[in-house]
């Protein structure tokens, strides 16, 4: 439930600092941890948050599992529509070759755990479908109220109560919603084939924490009692196997259901337990290592991955790391978009390759970068963005903006328009304005004011695209050209030198 | 009721009403002055004087009134930089208000940046909440399309609880504006609008005539304590910043801002929009014809 409620919290409210995002998840995360880990070769940016986890579960079993995983918890609500109780026991081993795969991705500088860390999923789903999603309802439901006049004011009510608990001030849509949605919601609807099929067959986290399961405090036995009624079996979540009377220990999330339901009281902690390993085929795990190692060329081939060719488009986020470490270290959770005081940090699809698929990218039409916010480096679980201070976030450059003189209406129809240059947040102002003539249709010179890019002072921020009155294409547009965190895509030579 | 009673108590009616106009033709020209200009420190009592000055806060607001106090809080800076108004001028407005007896005070502003961040870093909010004002964040449903029914403007959205509200006061910041020359009270009212205002900078002197003829507020109280000179309206730079610790209050925003360009020293002519307003009879800019009350504390 905690994770619900820093969910919600995850949103900017105007003050500098966000106080616990919900990230502190993703810490407690030893996947995620691992694989950015062994992708960069490097300690820096991962919280040790994450041992915490290993030594609770190495104790206790997958405690995390039953009693934190916020995925669990949804996936147990849903489990209980209906409980099409199938046990595949063998299934059990596929979690465990999908580690292998997504360990080993990382061990050849590939971050897979995105895709599958149950965590990463969740936030990303909720951020960029769910909660979107959910306001969108809402608000049609109150726009409906607004529209029946009688009840405006009950409406008004309505509205700043549930803007004050729920609803954020600004509601932000992404792109690729219902792709990620209809994943999401196939990954829960596997719970009406068996509950919890996602614990028991997918999860990866949930295979690394049955991995270092060693020394559960909590053993059980079964008493000479029981009466072989299959009702623990029925709801085990995890790994018990009545008919053996055996566990495994490695598939325990510790939820004690067996223990309450069983009308007999014939299962008992303590004592001597028989315990069971998951079986893993020797030939199965060289071959999960393999497709891992072979993700890399598979993902990364690209042409615009080269030295001086990149995607104009692919604008990171202020703090991003430099791309080829930033892919290596994203896992896609889109924690910076739920954050996003203008919701401009968008899902990217195919722009830096299927590698960097629903890494963040900022859309300025959809929303620039606010110039003196820093909250996607503050909540970025993985070192990708990194946690600027407000001055250097002013000082960050994700990009430079262009003036397209066809479209730009003092250029192009001799119409005067300074709003660019009135956004243009830097203190000496990156836009700026030269009296120009326009000549009209019929002869006559008029006086315009011109605006004009200085590409050492624009930061990129984008508030000119996105403010711009020529609104299908803006006449002013970032790119990523000359953002601080390449050498390669330079394009002023003194910046650098 | 009877015929004869009820043309008794018209008559009655009719009398007191006029009593009441007539009383207050008679005294209001002359006791108050077109303009107050207060300087001196600190901001609360610069307003307190201002105020004073023009009678009172009980001339302005009534027992029970709704009462918007619009002030610039268009920008995500510091009040340091001179791009929104001064919280605690804001501040005093509210308290002032309430001392006249309004039922409830709203602050309010459409900012360009995120208004989460321009509402707390202008120091506004914190300061408005502290004497009780609702601090109302823009929302597009709170925006309803209406006839303006001006020259050049005819229909706009406007923030509802601008519509709706009993007395409306306009408490902007003097600052620079690349295109307008000045921002300063009816330039103000662009925080008022919804909808795309970009498309406004197009013909953006003769729409501020129309929105400030349609707007008409009870009082300007135009904060120049520190006034941005150049980079405008946003700034960013102290060094574009003047302190001027000045406050310009009256009922006629046209001489409010044809006051305020002296400041800048430009001539209140000079700036399209002032030099229409006072064409089509929205107040007056001939500061040599006002009568002026300059205070010092």
């Amino acid at each position: 439930m905690l994770f619900f409620y820093l969910f919600l919290k995850t949103e900017s409210r105007g003050l500098d600092e966000i106080g616990y995002p919900v990230k502190i998840f993703l810490e407690f995360d030893p996947l995620i941890s691992l694989t950015t880990m062994l992708a960069n070769r490097s300690l820096s940016g991962i919280s040790y948050l994450f041992l915490f986890t290993l030594l609770i579960t190495f104790f206790l079993g997958r405690v995390f599992c039953g009693w934190a995983c916020p995925l669990g918890f949804l996936n147990d609500l849903v489990g209980k529509i209906k409980n099409g109780f199938k046990s595949e026991k063998k299934w059990f081993a596929l979690k465990y070759y999908l580690l292998f795969f997504t360990l080993s991705g990382s061990l050849f500088s590939l971050q897979l755990s995105g895709f599958f860390d149950p965590i990463s999923f969740l936030i990303r789903s909720l951020t960029v479908f769910l909660y979107p999603f959910v306001v969108f309802i809402f608000h049609a439901f109150i726009d409906l109220l607004y529209s029946l006049s009688f009840l405006r004011s009950f409406a008004d009510c309505l509205y700043d109560f549930l803007k004050e608990i729920f609803l954020p001030a600004r509601p932000s849509y992404f792109y690729q919603s219902s792709f990620i949605g209809a994943l999401f919601i196939f990954i829960l609807g596997l719970n009406l084939l068996e509950k919890r099929f996602w614990c028991k067959h997918l999860c990866p986290l949930g295979a690394l924490l049955g991995l270092v399961s060693f020394l559960p405090i909590v053993r059980r036995r079964v008493k000479e009692n029981c009466t072989s009624c299959y009702k623990c079996t029925h709801n085990c979540t995890g790994g018990l196997d009545i008919k053996k009377k055996k566990w495994f220990v490695s598939e325990c999330i510790e939820c004690f259901e067996c223990e309450r339901i069983c009308s007999e009281g014939s299962i008992l902690r303590g004592g001597k337990s028989k315990e069971l390993r998951v079986n893993l085929e020797r030939r199965a795990f060289f071959l999960s290592v393999f497709f891992g190692g072979i993700m890399v060329p598979i993902m990364r081939l690209n042409p615009r991955s080269g030295e001086r060719q990149f995607n104009p488009r692919l604008i990171r986020p202020p703090g991003s790391v430099e791309e080829s470490e930033f892919l290596r270290r994203c896992i896609r959770c889109g924690e910076c978009m739920k954050v996003c005081p203008t919701g401009g940090l968008q899902p990217s699809f195919m722009e830096s390759g299927i590698e960097g698929i629903w890494t963040p990218i900022l859309i300025p039409k959809i929303g620039y970068c606010e110039f003196s916010c820093t909250m996607c480096g503050q909540v970025c679980p993985v070192g990708a963005i990194k946690k600027l201070s407000r001055e250097e976030k002013k000082r960050t450059k994700i990009g430079l903006a262009f003036i397209d003189k066809n479209r730009c209406l003092p250029y192009a129809f001799g119409i005067s328009c300074i709003v660019c240059e009135e956004v243009c947040p830097t203190p000496k102002k990156a836009i700026f304005l030269e009296e120009g003539e326009f000549i009209t249709l019929t002869g006559k010179k008029r006086k315009v004011k011109l605006p004009k890019v200085d590409p050492q002072l624009c930061v990129g921020c984008g508030i000119c695209e996105a403010k711009c009155p020529v609104s299908d294409f803006s006449a002013i547009y970032v790119t990523s050209a000359q953002e601080s965190r390449s050498e390669k895509k330079r394009l002023l030579f003194e910046i650098f030198s | 009721m009877e015929r004869r009673n009820f043309l008794k108590t018209l008559l009655f009616g009719f009398f007191t009403l006029s009593l009441d106009r007539f009383h207050s033709f008679s005294s209001e020209p002359n006791s108050y002055p077109d303009l107050v200009v207060v300087t001196g420190y600190p901001p609360e009592r610069l307003v307190d004087t201002a105020i004073l000055a023009l009678g009172g806060m009980k001339r302005f607001v009534s027992r029970g009134d709704t009462v918007v106090v619009k002030p610039n809080i268009a920008w995500d800076r510091t009040p340091e930089m001179a791009a929104n108004t001064n919280p605690y001028v804001v501040a005093e407005i509210v308290k002032l208000c309430y001392e006249a007896g309004a039922k409830v005070v709203k602050v309010l502003d459409r900012s360009v940046n995120d208004p989460r961040r321009c509402y707390i870093q202008s120091g506004i909010e914190k300061l408005a909440l502290a004497q009780g004002a609702k601090v109302i964040y823009p929302d597009e449903k709170k925006f309803k399309k209406v006839e303006i029914k001006g020259e050049f403007l005819r229909s706009w959205e406007v923030w509802t609880e601008v519509l709706e509200a009993d007395k409306i006061i306009n408490v902007p910041i003097a600052k620079h504006h690349s295109l307008a020359r000045l921002t300063m009270s009816i330039k103000n009212w662009m925080g008022v609008l919804g909808g795309f205002r970009g498309l406004i900078h197009q013909r953006l002197d003769d729409s501020l005539v129309d929105i400030a003829a349609f707007m008409r507020p009870t009082l300007t109280v135009l904060d120049a304590i520190r006034i941005l000179v150049r980079g405008g309206p946003q700034g960013g730079d102290l060094r574009d910043v003047l302190q001027t610790n000045t406050i310009i209050a009256g009922t006629d925003q046209v001489a409010v801002d044809a006051y305020g360009c002296t400041l800048f020293g430009i001539r209140p002519e000079n700036v399209r929009y002032i030099k229409k307003a006072a064409e089509r009879g929205l107040g007056k800019m001939d500061i040599a014809r006002m009568r002026i009350r300059k205070l010092t504390i």
